[in-house]
């Protein structure tokens, strides 16, 4: 180990100006100090700065950061935090078209099946009430034959003047989403374009009374000052003039 | 009375969160002085601040007290700074120092100090604002540490993961640029008051 401190040693000169040197160290920096000019300037150069730096403090502001106690029993809810999440657009659009083609599908399914016959099952239980049964109930099953039988017609008729394949719905349908897509796309771009637009116009109005704020203020400083310096040279004049009385 | 960190986190352990509650309160206003100071933008700081007590609490079970809470506390901190500075892939902005109308600085000024005295004041913080974030993040932090939370060379090093040497190397850089540049931007050296 040296016994006398060498010019140019940082480490021994930081951990002395920060007080963290053993009590020789500290000494021998302490004589070298004392002959040599230039460390003892440089040393005081770093403690200047250090005093600069004490001048620099972080805004007030109100923090008050807490921990909210947890709820009773958080992994109950946890696994139904899916369920109430908002869902994507792309997965609400698909989750429309699915629902609107099965409405399609189950309408056409619904329309097969009246054109089928009854199963013999439910034709053989609905006859053998009917052979036995009184003469008024005789008459509305007819009824209800009829009017069975005129809706069967009606239907049959309509039917044909229905041009709804499945291909051409599923066409027409993808056709119509894009359409909304598109337009939905072009009136967001307006929208941006309009706020970017009010945004900067916004920014320059702010940016204006801020600037002849700033020139109202110094402008009000000045005559601040100055009102402390005339003030002060009235006094000044004050004392002459009363030091000079007899 | 008065619990020490070590009591409130193992209160905390034990699901106490109030006690939790109150080692935030003791440690927020630090670790947002220290989370400003590198950063340089006050909500980004308190974000940082905040999410540093958010990443503690919960990896609390995990904290077996080998280090000093306070220390935990600081790394997870400087890491967050660390990542918010990276994303950011630039320098620290430095905003202007807050309260800069003029009409405060009337308002604020003490019988003893005079408005020039204040507003030169203010103008070496913001000058120093500005130096230190010229430094590179290392020699920063370094100097926050050392000269705002009053940590030793060792705990230094061990919170950036670097030499005793190199701690000393970067607070010896550190200054001697900050030193420089405050002189260049006019502001004269000062003397320790005996």
């Amino acid at each position: 180990m040296s016994t006398t401190y060498q010019c140019g040693n940082h480490d021994a000169l930081v951990s002395y100006l920060y007080g963290e040197c053993e009590p020789d160290a500290r000494a021998m920096l302490m004589a070298h100090l004392a002959v040599c000019a230039a460390c003892a300037a440089e040393l005081a150069a770093l403690e200047s700065a250090r005093i600069q730096l004490t001048s620099w403090s972080p805004p007030e502001t109100d923090l008050g950061f807490v921990i909210a106690r947890p709820s009773a029993s958080p992994d109950r809810w946890r696994r139904w935090a899916w369920f109430v999440q908002p869902l994507p657009a792309w997965a609400q659009l698909a989750a429309a078209a699915a629902i609107f083609a099965a409405g399609i599908s189950l309408g056409i399914a619904r329309g097969t099946m009246r054109d089928a016959p009854p199963p013999a099952a439910t034709a053989a239980s609905a006859a053998a009430p009917v052979s036995a049964s009184a003469p008024a109930d005789d008459v509305i099953a007819e009824s209800l034959d009829a009017l069975e039988q005129r809706l069967r017609d009606e239907i049959a008729q309509l039917r044909p003047s229905v041009p709804s394949p499945a291909a051409s719905g599923d066409a027409q349908l993808l056709a119509r989403v894009r359409a909304l897509i598109d337009e939905s796309e072009q009136r967001q771009q307006r929208e941006l374009a309009l706020r970017t637009a009010q945004i900067v116009r916004d920014f320059d109005s702010q940016r204006r009374v801020d600037l002849e704020q700033i020139q109202r203020n110094f402008g009000q400083i000045e005559g601040l000052t100055g009102a402390e310096v005339r003030e002060q040279r009235q006094m000044l004049n004050y004392l002459m003039r009363v030091s000079q009385q007899p | 009375m008065t619990w020490s960190d070590e009591d409130l986190v193992a209160r905390s352990r034990g699901g106490d969160v109030e006690s939790f509650n109150q080692l935030i309160l003791r440690w927020e206003r630090p670790i947002y002085a220290l989370a400003y100071r590198v950063i340089g933008r006050e909500e980004d700081a308190r974000d940082v601040c905040q999410e540093t007590f958010l990443r503690a609490f919960r990896a609390l079970p995990g904290f077996k007290g080998q280090a000093k809470f306070s220390s935990w506390l600081y790394r997870i901190a400087l890491n967050l700074c660390r990542d918010w500075v990276r994303r950011q892939r630039r320098a620290p902005v430095v905003e202007a120092p807050e309260g800069v109308d003029p009409l405060d600085l009337v308002a604020e000024r003490q019988r003893t100090e005079s408005i020039e005295d204040l507003v030169s004041r203010r103008e070496l913080s913001a000058a120093v604002a500005e130096a230190m974030a010229l430094l590179p993040e290392e020699q920063r932090t370094a100097i926050i540490l050392k000269e705002y939370h009053g940590m030793t060379f060792q705990e230094i090093a061990e919170l950036q993961g670097c030499p005793l040497s190199t701690v000393k190397t970067r607070l010896y850089q550190g200054l001697t640029v900050l030193r420089r540049h405050l002189e260049r931007q006019g502001m004269a050296p000062v003397a320790r008051k005996a």
